[in-house]
């Protein structure tokens, strides 16, 4: 193979796009604004909050010159609400947080690192696309942030666990033709299971590749010889999408 | 597929069983007949890629060459095997290239039954693989005798699903380092 990478990002690029995103700190010494590539950053006054990006702020509290306020979601009691969701309902993933209202219809929708999911106003009740990445590292740089950080610990791995099992199950639901509901799935989890779901969609479909070659005669014969009307091959062609 | 497809090439070399449809002079070798002919309806193991050349293959008059048999691999005994509990079944033992050799089969044949049966037995089992990837004790668990069994493909789902849980747990153990 040319290119030694699997496809999609390694975990180590996953946790450096995490790094864009704004987590709340309570600085401990004045800094000026930053001019930074993604724009300015907020000058810092004790003891007033401000949003940094995560690198930042993870930099600034290695040097002690700041406090990290682990986002709402990453305490022990959404944790636990969360991973008792995740247990009960065993055929979902618990919800993304809802997105904001876009600005304007013209707008794009936004998106992670520009979603504020990890400040401290961010939604306590579900997990952002960045949530094992960035659980990992606060608990890693900032740990004497947090109030139990054994505990917050622990509930990170169950539901780092649940939620790969279930993932994990998943395939058994996987057709040539059906799909697998992945809403809510973080960023490191899909780069870990990534090459295992390709790897079965691709085996799934060298098995199915004779069916499909023979429907698709079939529907190039039928268009040909003129049968069904246009309603029927809009219907044709919205299934051959999903194969 | 590509050319190059080592896998490719390897699942054409599997063999097949040939019936011989003439007789074919001074191929007699093949079933053990020194300097002999080869008779009519005599049955000789081919590679598939041969195989399948003989029998697709129109010469002068109209019946082909050779008629092509099911692989033993592919036998209802097997596929019966499979429905039963698709666990349990050895496939490497049967055709290391057990699925892609299915597939050359489809596609001269149609073979709605084979298909259910081969997609369910992929499903069933890579679901097995997966928990065995993720298993920290590796695979010298009790699951042995099932990893042995794997076929070529389904090597390759393991090492895909091991290989990425492996690098998100580095990543952990270097976060740990810094």
């Amino acid at each position: 193979m040319a290119l030694p990478l699997p496809p999609g990002l390694t975990p180590p690029e996953v946790a450096f796009l995490c790094e864009m995103e704004l987590v709340t700190v309570i600085p401990r010494q004045r800094l000026e604004g930053l001019e930074l590539l993604g724009g300015p950053s907020p000058p810092l006054n004790p003891p007033h909050r401000a949003s940094l990006p995560l690198w930042l702020a993870l930099l600034l509290k290695r040097q002690r010159r700041a406090n990290i306020l682990p986002p709402p979601w990453l305490t022990t009691l959404s944790l636990t609400a969360l991973l008792d969701h995740e247990t009960e309902h065993a055929e979902s993933f618990s919800p993304p947080p809802r997105l904001p209202p876009a600005p304007s219809p013209t707008t794009l929708p936004f998106t992670p690192p520009f979603l504020q999911s990890s400040t401290a106003e961010a939604p306590p009740d579900a997990l952002p696309y960045h949530w094992l990445e960035l659980g990992e590292m606060l608990l890693e740089g900032a740990s004497d942030d947090f109030e139990e950080p054994d505990v917050v610990r622990r509930l990170l791995r169950g539901l780092r666990e649940v939620r790969m099992a279930k993932l994990r199950r998943g395939v058994e639901v996987l057709d040539a033709a059906g799909g697998l509901q992945m809403n809510g799935v973080g960023g490191m989890e899909l780069s870990e299971g990534r090459a295992f779901i390709g790897g079965v969609i691709d085996g799934l479909r060298k098995i199915n590749a004779s069916r499909e070659q023979a429907r698709r005669d079939r529907d190039r014969e039928e268009r040909e010889n003129g049968f069904g009307g246009t309603a029927d091959d809009d219907y044709d062609d919205d299934e051959m999408d999903m194969r | 597929m590509s050319y190059y497809d080592v896998d490719a090439i390897l699942t054409e070399s599997q063999k097949v069983p040939c019936t011989f449809e003439l007789n074919v002079p001074g191929l007699g070798y093949l079933t053990g007949d020194m300097g002999g002919d080869m008779r009519k309806g005599s049955e000789v193991e081919l590679p598939l890629w041969l195989g399948e050349m003989l029998a697709l293959s129109q010469s002068l008059n109209t019946s082909s060459l050779v008629s092509l048999g099911t692989p033993s691999a592919l036998t209802p005994r097997v596929l019966n095997a499979l429905k039963a509990d698709p666990r349990t079944v050895d496939l490497r033992a049967l055709a290391p290239h057990f699925y892609s050799l299915g597939a050359r089969n489809l596609e001269l044949y149609e073979d709605e039954e084979m298909i259910e049966v081969l997609s369910e037995t992929f499903k069933t089992r890579a679901t097995v693989i997966a928990d065995q990837a993720h298993n920290p004790r590796g695979a010298l668990g009790d699951g042995v005798d099932f990893m042995r069994g794997l076929d070529e493909s389904e090597r390759q789902l393991f090492r895909a699903a091991h290989d990425s849980a492996k690098a998100v747990r580095q990543w952990m153990a270097d976060l740990k380092k810094k």
